[in-house]
């Protein structure tokens, strides 16, 4: 080689300087409030009120002991589990029947019933709150995780059932064919191909489902009273609450915020592609 | 080809239906009942029927306090459109979904540009971008509150090292309100920039290749490929996006709870605040007609703009 410079467009640099730039910018945005949530937590709280601000205060966990001393923080970290698990157990089951219905029977009429399903997620969750509240007190299941389990499934259900339907089409029917002509029951079909082959959308359809389970509030903080199903997302309004505006005890109320979100940030870290797939699978098409 | 489950269904004219089925149909016509059934069991207890007692609610006086429970027929709605507080929820509600979404389009497709070019750390981009989706939504609500604090906040304080000047968000109901819909942006454009990325991921590449073969730049492939391409899915996730934040509650709770005053107050809060705070049943289920009334309108010009929308190529 004998020194030939190559003459770059403008454009080259250029282009690539501006997605750089742009990706840190993306990036600084997105993570701010993360990194000062973290930060809020682990620092001592005589550091959260001193100027200049500091940054990387020395870390202690001090904050997170003073939520299990004064509060009944570990029920509600508790709750939030049961809570989450179970609404997303009884979303899939209900979903997944459903939706295999729409799939393979079809008959005229059957997809408006399944868009009359679909379609009443666009209902605000606040619409029926008020009926909701008597209902479930009648039904002896105000203050108890069965009851708010219910109310949520029920809210997650249709688009749980409308990315599944997509999923269930593209599951060739032959493979069922083959054991309806061998004699299968619907539940062997159920439990021997149709779960198994569907578990990629089972998989992605819990997790979302999961993730809203937890931090969902209004339904927990309008149908729970008692600390034996209160939820995580319940208690942190209470301390904010129970506060004044000028006191307000950030490094328990971020405390608070780093157990819900930190979990919550490691399931979509190793899930992504899954995620991103169920999310938007219901959209495209 | 999809096989259907009903073979007995096609039917000469005037033929009874139930009698002209096959009896494996009819096995297939329970079945599918049976398999709908929980899920629609589920929402007709908790939406399709709590509905139609909302209405029947506001017209009633139901006050769990004052214990009255009697028929006023129309009588709470003219109080509800009296009372500032439904009066300035209402104005922000539309104000906040119309500019956020707005926004949140512009923001979601810059964002779905960005993470659709190849650069390294791509896959990091792509991964963080799930994050403001992930956490949730009331805390997101508590963390900005935090950030944004006039004494200790990290972003007022900066702007204080940088121009001199003391930024105190929450007293001023027009700076309140600015920065609700700022973060709502924050929480939600990352979500519509994945099903961005998901669209233009669709577009076919030869198409690029021809307009840059044609001569256009990068400015004219975006605007007369891209964009005409995304529209449908543009207007769809706009209308999912209005639709849902018509019910937006967790934001604001954590944010402002409403205030200064009501300033940043949406119906959901005027519903959650008269309903299960001050227990008026009565006024609250009317209040949440309003919202209903409101998500119909709206879902209905949806669907309008969806139609008129459809783009072949």
């Amino acid at each position: 080689m004998n020194g030939v410079r190559i003459r770059r467009p403008w454009s080259y640099w250029w282009g690539n300087g501006a997605v750089y730039v742009s990706f840190l910018f993306f990036t600084f945005v997105v993570l701010l409030p993360v990194y000062w949530m973290v930060r809020s937590s682990l620092a001592p709280a005589a550091d959260l009120i001193k100027i200049p601000l500091v940054y990387f205060p020395t870390p202690t966990l001090r904050n997170f002991i003073t939520l299990v001393e004064q509060v009944p923080f570990l029920e509600y970290v508790r709750n939030s589990l049961i809570f989450a698990l179970a609404t997303t157990l009884v979303t899939l089951v209900v979903s997944f029947l459903a939706a295999y219905a729409f799939a393979r029977i079809r008959f005229p009429g059957s997809s408006i019933i399944m868009w009359t399903l679909v379609l009443s997620m666009a209902l605000p969750d606040v619409g029926t709150i008020v009926p909701l509240y008597r209902i479930l007190s009648s039904l002896r299941l105000l203050d108890t995780i069965a009851g708010i389990t219910l109310v949520l499934s029920s809210a997650l259900a249709p688009f749980t059932v409308w990315v599944l339907v997509s999923f269930i089409k593209q599951v060739p029917y032959e493979i069922e064919e083959a054991a309806i002509i061998d004699g299968a029951s619907l539940l062997q079909i159920f439990g021997r191909i149709l779960v198994p082959v569907t578990k990629p959308a089972l998989v992605t359809m819990g997790l979302i489902n999961f993730i809203n389970a937890w931090n969902n509030l209004l339904y927990p903080l309008s149908f729970t009273t008692s600390p034996s199903s209160k939820t995580l997302s319940v208690s942190i309004t209470e301390i904010f609450a129970g506060y004044s505006p000028w006191g307000k005890p950030w490094e328990l109320i971020m405390a608070v915020g780093v157990t819900m979100t930190i979990p919550m940030v490691i399931l979509v870290l190793f899930s992504q592609r899954a995620i991103v797939r169920g999310l938007t699978g219901g959209a495209i098409k | 080809m999809q096989q259907t489950y009903a073979p007995g269904l096609v039917r000469a004219k005037g033929q009874p239906l139930l009698s002209s089925l096959s009896k494996a149909a009819q096995r297939r016509y329970v079945l599918f009942l049976l398999l709908i059934a929980p899920a629609f069991l589920l929402r007709i207890t908790t939406a399709a029927y709590p509905i139609l007692q909302t209405i029947y609610l506001s017209f009633t006086n139901l006050n769990l306090l004052k214990n009255t429970n009697e028929f006023i027929g129309l009588q709470n709605y003219p109080a509800v459109f009296n009372d500032y507080g439904v009066q300035e929820a209402l104005s922000f509600t539309i104000m906040l979904v119309v500019s956020s979404t707005i926004l949140e389009l512009i923001v979601g497709m810059l964002v779905a540009l960005l993470l659709n070019a190849a650069f390294v750390g791509r896959g990091f981009a792509r991964t963080i971008n799930l994050i403001p989706w992930a956490i949730p939504t009331i805390v997101a609500g508590y963390a900005f509150r935090w950030l944004l604090d006039d004494q200790f906040g990290l972003i007022p304080y900066w702007m204080n090292l940088i121009s001199g000047t003391r930024m105190v968000a929450f007293i001023d109901p027009v700076s309140a309100r600015i920065a609700v819909i700022l973060v709502h942006v924050w929480k939600d454009a990352p979500f519509m920039a994945f099903i961005f990325l998901a669209g233009l991921q669709g577009v076919p590449l030869d198409l690029y290749e021809a307009a840059r073969v044609d001569g256009a730049n990068a400015w004219h492939r975006f605007w007369h490929i891209t964009l005409p391409l995304v529209m449908p899915l543009t207007i769809t996730m706009g209308l999912f996006r209005v639709v849902w934040s018509l019910g937006s509650f967790d934001l604001v709770y954590g944010l402002t709870q409403g205030g200064p005053g009501v300033a940043t107050s949406v119906l959901a809060l005027q519903v959650f605040r008269e309903g299960i705070m001050f227990f008026k049943f009565g006024f609250a289920s009317a209040i949440s007609v309003v919202l209903l009334i409101v998500v119909a309108i709206v879902g209905a010009i949806g669907l309008w703009l969806f139609r008129r929308s459809e783009v072949s190529y």
